[in-house]
């Protein structure tokens, strides 16, 4: 998504009493159109997933798990064990999700799942503040980021399941609960993308900009508030939606390694575990896993669409 | 320094260096422009014309001699907004409302909202764009963005307009259209121009002085006043005097030994 400032194409008149009313605006009725189709395809994208899962399992029973007149096997077997049915996985959800209460999984896996977003979005809060102040102190203090980038982008490329257990001891070691610790690796995913971003929007004036701010005399704070930070806001939502995922999934194995008994990934933890006694509950927490990051990343894309909403996209 | 100077260059140089090459862009300039003037910078690409515009704007350091501006530093003058400027493109703030783009300088300034209001619909109605006050950069075209800048550039009441080649950008009939707004507007305000441009005909109906500049090092060639009457129109531009003007300075540029590429 690029913001110009460019009207080559405006076809308002060039006259002095030209007419505000031929001056080009954007379509609002071509564009909640265009949302029932985004939300029509999104549904058929759906469909089609559930449609290629249940024919591919079909095929798999019908031969047997290997390509007819030959012997080469499925790479997948499709027994109910390893691909249960749509239809199962949907079912489990309204089932119990223990014998002895009668919560079903559905809600249950809903609880869970609150947990974890709400450690995303306090990880996600306290990433991308970090983020954004890491930026504008780079802007600034261009020595600073050059000494420092090397090892942030170090701090990515570590392994997560390395990191996770570190966070969780000293998290415990500091008398924290434990969903603290999941919150901070969460915001240890979350702050790159943000940092990034937000540095290339500081950076993203053009000259001409720039020249106009110091020809009216404005001082640093100024050009960074009127300037650098409303430049920056279409890369810096670009950041928070990739920190979004990520801290979603931070969240996610940040439960794993965390000795906390709430939150989806302890959930899936549990459900790989008891596997063999109910296979449709892992792919019912594994799907409610995903549309739960769906979820987040698309409140984050509301909120851009509103703080963005004056601005030309193409 | 004559009691009517409001601008004076003092044996201005300029040098780019880069690696172990250096560039002299400007030689030896000595420039006094008097208040009211509407003086154009005439010359062709490199020629340092921008340069010296972005030097009186203290937006570049000469490498040495003095500038004058309102009888203080380029530095004190652009941060007390003696000069307004206007660039080749409008470089509008795409966020902001026609209306806020123009209030900007007085918000730098620390002007209140309600006075900023006031001037901005002040400048706007100067401009003629009162009708789009609330539209955003990207609604309008080239050449109104260009007066939204002007109005812009003006709004803090600077006793200078700076101006570099600002209709460059825009087709030769909104360019015409300009040139007798910007008239209008030099006119209605009293304000000293200083007018970067490489158009020969646009520094002649405009101007009431043309500094003619010549490159490799960009030196000032010739000073021309323009004695046409104003108010200048269109019907201006089809006078014998107008094209005798027009030959005049042509001949000053080709005097000039690096001539090349004029417009």
């Amino acid at each position: 998504m690029t913001v110009t400032n460019t009207a080559a194409t405006a076809v308002a008149s060039e006259a002095g009493p030209a007419d505000p009313a031929t001056v080009r605006r954007p379509r609002r009725g071509s564009a909640i159109g265009k949302r029932v189709w985004n939300a029509a395809g999104a549904g058929l994208v759906v469909a089609a997933l559930a449609g290629i899962w249940e024919g591919y399992k079909a095929l798999g029973r019908a031969f047997d798990d290997v390509l007819p007149g030959t012997r080469i096997g499925f790479p997948v077997a499709t027994d109910d064990m390893s691909m249960p049915h749509v239809w199962s996985i949907l079912g489990a959800l309204v089932e119990p999700a223990r014998r002895s209460d009668p919560t079903t999984l559905g809600s249950y896996l809903l609880g869970e799942t609150g947990v974890t977003l709400r450690e995303a979005f306090y990880g996600l809060l306290a990433g991308s503040s970090l983020g954004l102040l890491l930026a504008v102190l780079f802007l600034h203090l261009v020595p600073l980021s050059k000494g420092l980038m090397p090892w942030l982008v170090a701090s990515q490329t570590v392994p997560l399941v390395a990191i996770a257990p570190m966070i969780v001891i000293w998290g415990g070691q500091a008398g924290a609960p434990p969903w603290v610790a999941v919150t901070g690796i969460a915001a240890y995913l979350a702050f790159f993308p943000v940092t990034i971003n937000a540095l290339r929007g500081l950076q993203s004036p053009p000259k001409v900009q720039l020249d106009f701010m110091r020809s009216v005399g404005a001082n640093r704070r100024q050009v960074l508030g009127w300037l650098r930070v409303p430049a920056a806001l279409p890369f810096v939502f670009a950041g928070l939606r990739l920190a979004a995922t990520a801290s979603v999934v931070g969240a996610i194995v940040g439960e794993l390694s965390a000795g906390t008994g709430r939150g989806i990934g302890r959930a899936i933890l549990t459900f790989a575990y008891y596997y063999s006694n109910g296979p449709e509950k892992l792919y019912a927490a594994v799907l409610v896993a995903a549309a739960a990051g769906i979820v987040f990343v698309q409140a984050l894309a509301l909120v851009e669409r509103l703080a963005l909403r004056h601005r030309q996209t193409r | 320094m004559s009691e009517a100077a409001i601008i004076a260059v003092r044996g201005v140089n300029k040098e780019f260096t880069g690696g172990n090459r250096s560039v002299t862009a400007l030689r030896d300039i000595d420039l006094t422009i008097d208040r009211g003037e509407f003086v154009s910078l005439l010359g062709p690409s490199g020629c340092g014309k921008s340069t010296l515009l972005r030097i009186l704007a203290d937006l570049t350091e000469p490498t040495s001699g003095t500038v004058s501006l309102n009888g203080k530093t380029p530095r004190a003058a652009r941060t007390d907004r003696d000069y307004g400027m206007v660039f080749q493109q409008a470089g509008l703030f795409e966020w902001r409302t026609v209306q806020r783009n123009v209030e900007l300088p007085l918000q730098v300034a620390g002007v209140d909202k309600q006075t900023r209001r006031a001037k901005a619909q002040e400048m706007l109605e100067l401009v003629r764009l009162t009708d789009f006050s609330r539209h955003l950069p990207w609604q309008l075209s080239g050449g109104m963005q260009q007066r939204v800048a002007i109005a812009r550039a003006l709004s803090a009441d600077p006793e200078i307009l700076f101006m570099d080649e600002p209709l460059g950008a825009l087709d030769e009939m909104n360019r015409e259209r300009l040139q007798g707004e910007l008239l209008r507007i030099w006119s209605d305000t009293r304000t000293t121009v200083v007018f970067v441009t490489h158009s020969i005909s646009e520094a002649v109906f405009l101007s009431s002085r043309i500094v003619v500049m010549s490159a490799r090092p960009g030196r000032i060639a010739a000073s021309i006043d323009v004695d046409l009457p104003y108010p200048r129109t269109a019907a201006t531009r089809t006078t014998e005097a107008f094209f005798a003007k027009v030959t005049e300075v042509r001949t000053a540029l080709h005097g000039v030994p690096a001539e090349q590429e004029v417009r």
